[in-house]
């Protein structure tokens, strides 16, 4: 009797005890189930990464707290070949708060060696634009001379498609993008007389029934991707369908409905860690050139009409070391940077400048996306209209985000020209820029 | 302005024979044999300095690595591989 009773408690337990490990080996099935999940996220993936500035410069008359952004970049990947990006951009420069989309673009990996991607997209006209802007990326405060979105030279962000990709054929590599987008906008001079002739882009609505082309095809021919070699263009017919002077019987007779605009770029970079000399070099350089056809414009100011040969051209050469190799902690994250731009407007312009700028950099890396830079500019050269030595309105320091700075270049604004140029004369630049 | 254009000549020939003294040293490795590593230290750099892998979690490896294939125009396999060997390396 004894023994049986033993026995069924003994079952009874050993029921129990399965039932136990039963519901056990469950709850560790639906947690692995959901750390599996959690881990791999194939599916869908959401992240919030971005970059932020603040700084400050000082010339011989004025010293200024600026540069203040921040940019939050957006990614959301969808599958293995869906990807929606987007840049806001939130700025307080020069007394003025701005708050625009830098871009904002869908792309759909379609094959291998090929991409679409739709939005509002980055322009691949050189490098600088498109891999450059950020002001973590940029080894200097400020864009060169004739590569900032205000300077009406080359395009940086539109709306259209873009088919890209890159390819590897045999040791080398090429990488391609075509894209469609509204494109730029002729400058009628009708809202402000000393931009007529001048070409606008970004804008978020087309003027007439064509589309601007382009294209940019890169070349890296060694295998190390150290060199890479870049060459763009530019088609648009930039003039508004009908005459801007309609009903304006002394100008009537101008239109620019068929004034074309071609710009090219070439652009080259060469990066490389170099053992013998225990760090990084980074050389590169971009040349811009704009031919926009012959235009007779109409000047408010003196009630004349005049016209003149719309080409422009700007270029920058840059030259970066950093002794990353070296074994000293603190040494290792300095960087020495030069660089010389260049940038020349149509000479019988109302906006016609033509300046140098050079400017040399030590920068001190606090993380690999993080930097201090302390940099010494010295601008000279012709602007048009100018008589003033006044900071207000320096292309060259809306490099920290894409769309409008301290004044946009658009046709609806009244900052004249001579506004717009890079003032001359020595700058110290003092700037903190920290990717997020 | 004959000098000068002859000091930049001169200047670019230099630059260019020792570009392709550089690449040629590494010619033999191909795409194909390439470490992921190698691939990050090599592409990463031609923009930014290179991230260290525990920057980011695997997931976000994948999204970043996809970002900047279409940003700057990366092969395919160079994608795959980096972004393999920063998650291996997390």
């Amino acid at each position: 009797m004894k023994i049986k009773f033993i026995l069924t408690a003994i079952l009874i337990m050993n029921l129990v005890i399965a039932r136990a490990q039963d519901s056990l080996q469950k709850q560790i099935d639906v947690l692995k189930e959901e750390v599996k999940s959690l881990k791999s996220d194939e599916n869908s993936h959401f992240m919030v990464r971005g970059f932020a500035q603040f700084g400050m410069d000082a010339t011989s008359s004025a010293m200024n707290f600026n540069m203040t952004s921040f940019n939050p970049v957006l990614l959301w990947r969808q599958g293995s070949n869906f990807l929606f990006e987007s840049e806001l951009e939130m700025e307080y420069m020069n007394n003025e708060f701005s708050l625009d989309i830098g871009y904002a673009n869908a792309t759909y990996l379609v094959t291998k060696g090929l991409s679409v991607k739709v939005g509002k997209i980055l322009i691949p006209f050189g490098t600088f634009s498109e891999r450059l802007h950020p002001s973590w990326v940029n080894k200097l405060s400020t864009a060169p001379l004739g590569m900032g979105h205000m300077d009406g030279m080359s395009p940086m962000a539109d709306i259209g498609i873009d088919i890209r990709g890159g390819l590897q054929i045999g040791l080398s590599k090429l990488n391609y993008s075509f894209y469609v987008v509204n494109g730029p906008r002729l400058d009628d001079g009708i809202a402000s007389p000393t931009d007529a002739g001048k070409l606008t882009f970004e804008n978020n609505n087309d003027n007439n029934n064509n589309k601007a082309i382009g294209s940019r095809i890169g070349f890296l021919p060694f295998t190390n991707s150290s060199l890479e070699i870049g060459v763009s263009a530019y088609y648009a017919k930039p003039g508004s369908e009908t005459s801007p002077f309609a009903g304006d019987t002394m100008n009537q007779n101008l239109n620019y409905k068929n004034v074309t605009a071609m710009l090219t770029a070439f652009d080259l970079t060469y990066v490389k860690q170099l053992s013998p000399i225990s760090g990084v070099i980074d050389i590169r350089g971009q040349y811009n050139l704009s031919n926009v056809s012959n235009a007779t414009y109409y000047s408010s100011i003196d009630s004349m009409q005049y016209t003149f040969t719309n080409k422009s051209s700007a270029y920058y050469v840059q030259f970066s070391y950093r002794p990353s190799m070296v074994d000293n902690d603190i040494l290792r994250n300095f960087e020495l940077v030069t660089r010389y731009s260049a940038y020349t407007t149509p000479k019988y312009s109302l906006w016609y400048s033509d300046q140098t700028q050079m400017e040399i950099g030590l920068n001190y890396w606090i993380g690999w996306r993080s930097v201090i830079k302390f940099s010494y500019q010295y601008t000279d050269g012709t602007i048009a209209g100018t008589g003033t030595s006044g900071m207000a309105g320096m292309p060259g320091m809306s490099n920290g985000r894409l769309a409008h700075a301290t004044t946009p270049t658009t046709t609806t604004t009244s900052t004249s020209s001579s506004e717009m140029g890079t003032s001359n004369g020595y700058m110290f630049l003092l700037h903190l820029a920290i990717g997020l | 302005m004959k000098k000068k254009i002859y000091i930049y000549a001169l200047l670019l020939a230099a630059f260019a024979a020792s570009a392709f003294i550089q690449g040629c040293s590494s010619a033999k490795e191909t795409l194909a044999n390439k470490s992921g590593a190698q691939l990050w230290s090599e592409n990463c750099i031609r923009c930014h300095n290179g991230p260290s892998p525990t920057e980011f979690t695997d997931v976000q490896w994948k999204t970043i690595g996809m970002h900047m294939q279409i940003r700057a125009n990366l092969t395919s396999t160079e994608a795959k591989k980096i972004v393999e060997f920063l998650q291996s390396a997390n």
